[in-house]
């Protein structure tokens, strides 16, 4: 396989990811906006943090606006994130690497392209942000089915993997790194304001409040939650089940020699990391040294797989 | 609404009578429901859309632009096909021979069938590859050959294609699109496939390998990228042949040999299928500041290491000026009369040629001889007076420049409008494979069509559409 094609295959999935990832970060806030919580604008700031864009939409707004923020996200190309703009990017690198991939995904992914076009030029409706969401989510959901039901078990299939769990991994990081303080031993560190309300929000800010609830029957709280987006090996957004899916698919590309590379040595560190620190790991260096680890995991595969 | 025809229509002989070709298709016609109908047209578009048939017009906007799709098939039946088929292989084998020559030894200049500063000045004759002989002599192992036809019994060549011709994918697709819709309909002809040109096309480039690669030969597609207006093109053929899509930056010379960096290293490549043309393929030969070739790549290919096809240099026969000395050119190296006909050409360059272009203007269609995708040309009957001024006195600057041709009356064919059948001209693109000598044309081709009243112009990029053709088998 070409270098290249490595580097669009990767690089679609990161986008994919990051599509799903900001459409439930979107989700959650707007969930507050329709309730008019007193928690709105926490929120708020906490999305735009966790995606290092709050300095970016400040400039342009003086204020903390539900719907102008759910544009900003949407569209706004002074975001350089923006849905619109991801998909584009995620179309893009599918179209490189059109020859490595189905028929099936990449008829998925440019629906996905065709419908975001269509409802995200005109101007968003109020009304029809859920709509959009959920359309959008069972598309990409489509895509990973096609990913999984329609492609050829080999390498190609594992740097879509590894972009997937890459970005993932990110993002849960980024949750994470910028609500630590939330995570803080309760015991020690109650502070004011500070209620299981933001614990809520940072699950469903991944979509994972209702798993979390049943598996902990009911009860939240910041130990338990730290635990469920860490080390939870089961929880497919945690930090351990991506570097563990990581490892699986480097370990598949590399086949017999993966001991000999960074990669592989990297990711396996990041997963003793998590490993050694199960019980004491909420601090905040801990996890900007694993957000920090897995941006030179990254690295480490673009250069060992010779991308671009 | 009444079907008119006009010019030779290939359905119809008037609006009450139809052509043999064409019977069983307009009985079809009569019992579809046109509600129904408009929708297949739509879900035509869609089905295009989806898939991501694009193709891109050069214009600021970075749009992708669907060519739009006519849902009436063009019929062609075996016997007009069989004529077409040995015409295009003798001017296939022709153009080789003649490419082997212009690089060699030259007989036919040496026998004033051809004047020589028509090669001597053509840019498009590549001096750093006389005396050369490519892998397997073969020089246009892909040719896209235009055809018109203007009466009952005749196909004209209009053009012939051998630098980098495309469409073959829009070919495919159009059948596709064809069987998914209307399977009731295709099921009442006998038509022929026309999707094993990627097995034939995989099985020429094997074919064109050079001499030391003695393993199953390692081939690759040069494209330009995804901003490339055929790029959708690239990506379907490569995907089809099994074969990787590369870009100039996958690709490096390295001890005389090309490779291609993979996910474990730097692979030997033995064949290019190359969609760039000549200029593009290497800054050290051609230009300088080209991104989209590999530095090196031609003393590589001197030294027989690589197969490019269409081999470099390949462009001067099908030039303009060229193409009205073709049917010399077969009588030359056959010894055989040219079985399709030429249109009519005008050649500037000559005397009293030039002096009927200019004193007929407003009845000739003026063609830059190395303008392509229907940019650059004077529509004489369509141009106001100030074009046509403007336009004469760009010829008397430069004559070589320009070839002229009386405006043919290009047949018509049935396309699909919510109104019912209405006729447009069309033309006919063929692909044709060489290699060791011998032609394979695909049945079928591409059908274009001028979507707008009265027009000439077929070209994709200028608006026109395609049709899927069906070439019947009895």
């Amino acid at each position: 396989m070409l270098g290249s094609t490595a580097d669009s295959l990767f690089w679609m999935f990161r986008y994919i990811e990051r599509v799903e990832n900001t459409l439930c970060m979107i989700e959650s806030g707007f969930q507050l906006y329709l309730l008019s919580s007193s928690n709105l604008y926490n929120e708020w700031d906490a999305i735009l943090r966790t995606n290092s864009i709050r300095n970016h939409f400040l400039k342009k707004n003086n204020s903390l606006d539900s719907l102008n923020i759910i544009n900003f996200m949407f569209k706004d190309p002074k975001n350089l994130n923006n849905i619109l703009t991801l998909i584009g990017k995620a179309r893009e690198n599918a179209r490189r690497s059109r020859v490595s991939i189905t028929l099936e995904v990449w008829e998925a992914i440019n629906t996905c392209w065709l419908y975001l076009n269509e409802e995200l030029n005109k101007k968003i409706n109020e009304n029809k942000i859920q709509i959009i969401i959920k359309n959008t989510r069972e598309k990409i959901a489509l895509i990973f089915g096609f990913l999984e039901r329609s492609m050829l078990k080999n390498e190609i299939l594992n740097f879509c993997y590894l972009g997937a769990f890459i970005e993932r991994f990110d993002n849960t990081a980024r949750i994470l790194n910028t609500r630590y303080y939330l995570l803080l031993d309760e015991k020690k560190f109650r502070f004011e304001g500070y209620d299981n309300f933001q614990l809520e929000m940072i699950l469903r800010s991944i979509s994972s409040y209702r798993s979390f609830m049943w598996k902990n029957q009911n009860e939240i709280k910041a130990n338990k939650v730290s635990y469920f987006l860490i080390s939870d090996k089961d929880m497919p957004k945690s930090l351990m089940f991506c570097v563990n899916e990581t490892i699986k698919n480097l370990k598949s590309i590399h086949k017999k020699n993966f001991t000999k590379n960074n990669s592989y040595l990297n990711a396996l560190s990041i997963q003793t990391k998590i490993k050694q620190k199960n019980t004491n790991f909420n601090n905040y260096s801990f996890l900007n040294s694993l957000f920090k680890l897995n941006m030179t995991l990254a690295a480490n595969i673009e250069e060992e797989f010779n991308f671009q | 609404m009444t079907y008119v025809t006009k010019k030779y229509d290939e359905a119809f002989i008037n609006k009450n009578s139809v052509r043999t070709n064409y019977k069983k298709l307009i009985n079809w016609f009569k019992d579809q429901d046109n509600n129904e109908l408009r929708k297949k047209n739509s879900d035509a578009m869609k089905f295009f859309q989806n898939t991501g048939v694009s193709f891109k017009v050069y214009s600021n906007d970075d749009k992708e632009n669907l060519i739009p799709f006519d849902i009436i098939p063009r019929i062609i039946n075996y016997k007009e096909w069989d004529k077409i088929v040995r015409g295009i292989t003798q001017r296939v084998l022709a153009i080789n021979f003649f490419l082997n020559d212009i690089y060699g030894e030259q007989e036919i200049i040496k026998h004033e069938v051809i004047p020589l500063d028509l090669i001597q000045n053509n840019p498009a004759f590549l001096k750093q590859m006389i005396g050369f002989i490519p892998p397997k002599k073969t020089y246009n192992h892909i040719s896209g050959i235009d055809l018109i036809k203007t009466n009952s019994d005749n196909f004209y060549v209009l053009e012939d294609n051998v630098r980098v011709p495309s469409g073959a994918s829009y070919m495919i697709e159009n059948r596709d699109t064809m069987i998914k819709l209307f399977p009731d309909l295709i099921s009442r002809y006998k038509v022929f496939e026309n999707k094993n040109y990627a097995n034939k096309l995989s099985e020429i480039l094997k074919k064109s390998s050079p001499k030391k690669a003695n393993r199953n030969p390692s081939i690759v597609l040069l494209t330009p990228g995804i901003y490339n207006s055929a790029f959708f093109e690239h990506a379907f053929l490569a995907d089809k042949l099994g074969i990787e899509l590369v870009e100039g930056k996958d690709l490096r010379v390295i001890n005389k040999y090309l490779n291609m960096k993979t996910i474990e290293g730097w692979k030997r490549v033995d064949v290019i299928y190359r969609r760039i043309d000549d200029i593009f393929l290497d800054p050290l030969s051609f230009k300088e500041d080209s991104f989209l070739g590999v530095p090196g790549l031609m003393e590589v290919y001197r030294n027989k290491n690589v197969t490019i096809a269409n081999a470099p240099g390949t462009g001067i026969s099908d030039d303009k000026s060229i193409y009205s000395y073709i049917p010399d050119i077969i009588k030359f190296y056959l010894g055989q009369k040219p079985i399709l006909k030429n249109v009519k050409t005008f050649k500037c360059r000559v005397k009293n040629e030039l002096k009927y272009v200019l004193d007929n203007l407003n009845k000739l269609v003026v063609k830059e001889v190395h303008g392509s995708g229907g940019y650059g040309m004077l529509v004489g009957p369509l141009a106001s007076k100030t074009e046509i001024s403007k336009f004469k006195n760009k010829i008397k600057k430069n004559p070589y420049n320009y070839i002229a041709q009386p405006t043919l009356s290009l047949s018509t064919c049935p396309i699909y409008t919510k109104k019912g059948l209405t006729s447009r001209h069309v033309d006919l693109r063929c692909f044709a494979l060489l290699a060791k000598e011998k032609v394979t044309v695909t049945s079928g081709g591409l059908t274009r069509v001028a979507l707008k009243k009265d027009s000439l112009v077929v070209n994709s990029s200028q608006g026109g559409g395609t049709k899927d053709t069906w070439i019947l088998s009895s």
